[in-house]
Parts: C-alpha cells; structure tokens; sequence
C-alpha cells in the first residue's frame, strides 16, 4: 500500500515538475514564435508582390522593407496588403491571402495582383499536406512561377480563372501545366483557386473604385 | 582513463552497436525526412539532445523510481524534451519546424531513445548515461545524413538546397518519394555488413 | 477548415495510396521484427488496428474537447501518448481477464504497440490534416488495416525466401527493406484507383 502511494505520488509530482518546466519555456518563447510568424508572412508578401531584399537579408531588414513598402488594409475578412513603390507614393500591387482544400489537408497560398487587378504578380503556396514528389511540388518554382502575368479577366459563366492541363498541352493564358501524378491536388487547386479569385477580385476593385485601398 | 571511455562509447555508438543497423531501431521516425539534408540534420541534432538528456534524467533518478512507474516515467521524460526540441525549432528555426511537421513528435515514439533508456541509464551513473546517449544519437544521424545525401543529390540535383548537379541534370523523383527510403537503407545496411565480413567472420545471424 | 475528403475515401487511400507504413514508414521496428512468420504479423496487426482505431477517436476527443478549449495544444504530444499508453493497458488487463488464451498470443505484442511510432503518427496526423471525428476513425482505422496488409505481405515474403539464395550480408533486415521497397512501389500503383495527391 505505501509503495503504490509512493509511486502515485512520485508520478504526480515528476508530471508536475516537467509539465512546468515546458509551460515556462513554451511561455517565455511564446513571443518570439509569433513573431516568426509575422516575420514569415511579411516575406511571403514582399515575394509575391515582387519587391525584391538585398541578398543575405536578415530578419530585421525585411520588417523594416516590410513596414516602408507595405501597407495593411482589409479585404472583406481577409487581410489586404497594399504594394508601394520605393518611394511610398504609388501602389506596385495588392496581396491577399487564400485558402482552400488540397487533396490531404488545407493548401494555403498569398496571392499578388497588379494595381488594376487585372493580372497575378506572383502566387506562393506555403502551407499544405501534399504528398512528397507529387501533390508537394505546388511549393516548386517553376509551379509558382507559371502564374505570373497571367490576366484576371472574370471568366465567361460557368468558366473559370485558370485551367491546370497535362504538361506541354497548355497554351493560352488560362491553361497551366498540371503536376504529372498529383491530379487530385491540382483538381482541387483549379476549382478552390478559381472560387476564392471570383470572391477577392471584384471586392479588390470596388474597393479601389471607393478609393478606399 | 575517461578520455578512453568516451572513444569507447562512441566506437560503440557510431559503429559496433550502431543503433539502426545494427539493432534497427528507430527507423521509423527518420526515413520520413531523408529527402533534404537540411532537415535530416536537425532532426538528427534533435534526436541527440533528446537521447542525451533523457538517459541522464532517467538516470539520475534510477534510485528513487518505483518499479512499476518505470515506463510511465520513461515516457513522460522524453516526451517533455521532445516538446522542448518542438518550441525550440518553432522559435529558432522556423521554417525547419515547419518541414518536420508531425515527425518532431515522433522522435518520443523513437526505439532508439527507449531502448538506451531501458538498456543502459537506468543501471549506470548519469555521465556514461550521457554519453551513451549522444553515441547513439550521433551514430543515428549519421546513418540518416548518409542517406539524405544521396536522397537529395538525386532527387533534388542539390545539397543543402545548393544546386550542385549540373544544369542539364534531370531530378529523379522517385528519390524524394517513399520506396528510395528503403532502397537506401537496405544499400547502407548491405555495405556496412559488407564491410564487417571483409574484417571479421561474425556470428549473428538473422535478427 | 473542413477537410474535404470523404471518410470513405481516406479510408482506401489509407489502406493502399497513403499506406502508413510504406508510405511515411511509420512502425517500422515491429514491422521488421515480427514479419519472420505470418500467424505473429497477423496477430500483431489486428492488435495495432484495433488500437489505432479507438486511440483515433480518444485522442480526437481529449485534442478538440480538452487541449483546444484550455489553450494547452503544445502538450499533445504527451497527451496523445499517455492516451495510448493507458489504453493499450486497458486492453492488457481486459484480455488478461476474460481470455487468457488469447492473451498468451497478444500479450507478447501489446508494450510493443505502445511505442509503434505509427499509432502516435495517426492521431498527429488526423490533427494536422484537419479531419473531423468521422474522417479521423476512419483514418485510424485504414491505417490500422494498412499496416496488417503491410506486415502480412512481408511476412509471405519472408517465409518465401527463407530457402533463397541471399547474400550474406543482405540477410535480415536488408532484404526485408529492399522488399518493402518494392512493396512501397508497388502501392504507388494504386493510385490508378484511387487518384494520388
């Protein structure tokens, strides 16, 4: 019987001492891993936007690039960053962020737009479940890449934004190369893609019409 | 005299008892992440502090741990140092963290850790315990970064994530997916032995 | 997020596409250990299965109904192990109880599942890809059945090449990964049925 409360107790407090332990650091970095996180989006916006850092910048330099070339607003629900020139006068760009279903897991992208939104700037997909080789290379450059200039004119009804085809068969500016092997995820990334555009663009240019970004 | 037990821990370590072709342990955590150096490395830096810092607690307490609290306590010492490598990539290294993903977890379920634990800390002081456990973790990155090389020069025509093949290089995919993990494994275990029957006749057999 | 899949085709991609352990080599110790003869690799499959099932849907609850509310997410991993822990002792005590016979088979097994990376792979999976309860059982379950279809596969693989003729050095686990990896190929196959993503 004390053996069995001595082992209770020695569980309890071993569980305590550790769990605290954790608790602290979790709390004492709590800080900074929200910071990475800011710092990770802001990278993400200057990249899609196309505004080029110094090579080898660090951490600081692209808040400061972010906070003197970038302008936050709102979108509807969803964030808005504006692009600004060098010089912080005219607008390069607006980005906002979109998400939607891949084939595993949620697919998360930031979306850049030229100031009259009628073409991309660049596109970036951060966060997704892929698998490796496959449905995983949407991160590629050359995936990303091929989105570039492409026009935002709204689709016909029933038509949508861009069409992935297998490689080497698209031609014109709305047909894009699939991944070979990962249709499911280039399926679902055609169609979430093309609802998320229809939901962002119009309500990007009627805010612009109301002056308000 | 310590200075020649170190070396002997760490042959040991590294090589004569290495734990995953030797013992094949603690594969299953590590394969996964095999297809980029970069990642292979620090998950094999995370497995050395873990094993480290776990066979020197378990250890340490070896004297007062009732018996049947054994593995409890075993598992609840590793997974807090696990959680500690996890905040500490999420505030260090983040863009690592994110590539591990769910596998930083999965370094508690590592035989690797359990094993040293249950098989040398809980009857020896906590410095050879130490050590033990950063032999074993050592001679398990290398395997790995051994193997994430030849993943990745393949699969990626990089190192590090620098573009070293040339340019007309074509990647092979098949080399980031999952059958090349084994392949792989299968090639270093096959050399290694290889190797051993070229010095010694040995005596295991099927383990 | 809604996870979009349908809880039945998680299930078969689980099974063959995403097999656990061919494809993210999850619980690969025991699959290696206990593939020499087939009656062993059954059994020790159906224990995994049976537990990855149920710490599926345990876990799903303490992760969304305990760690969420209470701000504790960071603790998952020991909270998912201790999960797992304590119900593989469960089952130990239960078998030991009420069918001695059968614990004489599984009992060998059981402290080894506790430490299969690929049940505590399911459940941090389940939270990373967003399922809900519905596609997270159906997720432990495939994967569970996935990793028997898996470990009985090598195991007729292995019994096979008993009297083959290998290089010495190969013996053991050489052959048995160089076979898992044409299993994992051949898995990849698979996704004519079920398309891969």
């Amino acid at each position: 019987m004390k053996g069995r409360l001595f082992s209770t107790l020695y569980m309890f407090l071993l569980s305590l001492v550790f769990t605290s332990v954790v608790s602290g650091l979790n709390v004492i970095h709590q800080d900074r891993i929200r910071l990475n996180e800011e710092r990770k989006r802001q990278a993400l916006v200057l990249h899609v936007l196309n505004i080029t850092l110094e090579p080898h910048a660090t951490d600081q330099d692209v808040s400061r690039t972010f906070s003197r070339r970038v302008r936050a607003a709102t979108l509807g629900d969803r964030p808005l960053y504006v692009g600004l020139d060098a010089d912080a006068s005219t607008v390069v760009g607006y980005a906002f962020p979109v998400s939607g279903p891949g084939f595993w897991g949620p697919i998360e992208a930031m979306v850049a737009v030229d100031p009259q939104g009628q073409r991309i700037l660049g596109i970036a997909f951060y966060r997704h479940s892929e698998t490796p080789g496959l449905g995983g290379r949407i991160t590629e450059n050359w995936f990303q890449r091929q989105f570039q200039g492409r026009p935002l004119d709204m689709p016909a009804a029933g038509m949508r934004f861009f069409y992935f085809k297998p490689p080497g068969t698209a031609s014109g500016p709305s047909e894009l190369d699939a991944i070979t092997g990962a249709t499911e995820t280039t399926k679902r990334l055609e169609k979430f893609l093309d609802e998320e555009l229809k939901k962002t663009i119009p309500l990007l240019l009627e805010q612009k019409k109301l002056q308000r970004v | 005299m310590a200075k020649i037990r170190t070396r002997t821990f760490f042959r040991k370590g590294v090589w004569e008892e290495n734990p995953v072709f030797r013992q094949i342990l603690g594969i299953c955590s590590a394969l996964a992440v095999t297809n980029l150096m970069t990642n292979t490395l620090i998950m094999g830096l995370g497995l050395i502090f873990v094993t480290a810092m776990s066979s020197a607690t378990v250890s340490a307490l070896r004297k007062i741990t009732p018996e049947r609290t054994r593995m409890m306590v075993q598992v609840l010492i590793i997974a807090s140092y696990v959680m500690m490598v996890d905040i500490f990539l999420k505030a260090y290294l983040p863009d690592i963290s994110e590539a591990l993903g769910p596998y930083v977890g999965l370094i508690i379920t590592n035989c690797i850790i359990m094993g040293r634990c249950e098989g040398f800390a809980r009857n020896n002081p906590v410095w050879p315990a130490f050590l033990d456990g950063v032999a074993s973790g050592v001679g398990y990155a290398l395997v790995l970064l051994v193997i994430a090389t030849v993943r990745e020069l393949l699969g990626f025509g990089t190192l590090f994530g620098m573009h070293v093949m040339p340019s007309g290089w074509v990647p092979w995919t098949i080399m980031i997916m999952a059958p090349a993990g084994f392949f792989m494994l299968a090639l270093f275990i096959w050399v290694a032995y290889e190797l051993e029957y070229k010095k010694t006749q040995p005596s295991h057999g099927d383990k | 997020m809604e996870n979009p899949l349908s809880a039945p085709l998680i299930f078969f991609a689980s099974i063959f596409t995403n097999n656990i352990l061919l494809a993210n080599f999850l619980g690969m110790c025991s699959f290696l250990a206990i593939s020499r003869e087939i009656p062993s690799a059954v059994g020790l499959g159906l224990a995994v299965t049976f537990v990855m099932t149920c710490t599926t849907a345990l876990n799903y609850l303490v992760y969304h109904y305990l760690l969420v509310p209470f701000q504790l997410v960071h603790f998952r991993f020991i909270a998912f192990i201790v999960v797992i822990a304590a119900f593989v002792q469960l089952v130990e005590m239960v078998i030991d109880r009420y069918s001695p016979r059968l614990y004489v088979v599984l009992g060998v097994f059981l402290p080894l599942i506790t430490v299969n990376c690929a049940i505590l792979g399911v459940c941090l999976f389940m939270v990373i890809r967003q399922y809900n309860f519905v596609q997270s059982v159906a997720y432990g379950f495939g994967g569970g059945l996935g990793w028997l279809l898996a470990i009985v596969a090598l195991a007729g693989i292995r019994e096979k090449l008993k009297k083959a003729p290998i290089p010495k050095a190969l013996e053991g686990p050489g052959i048995s990964l160089i076979v898992a990896g044409l299993m994992a190929l051949s898995f990849m196959a698979f996704s004519g049925m079920i398309s891969m993503g």
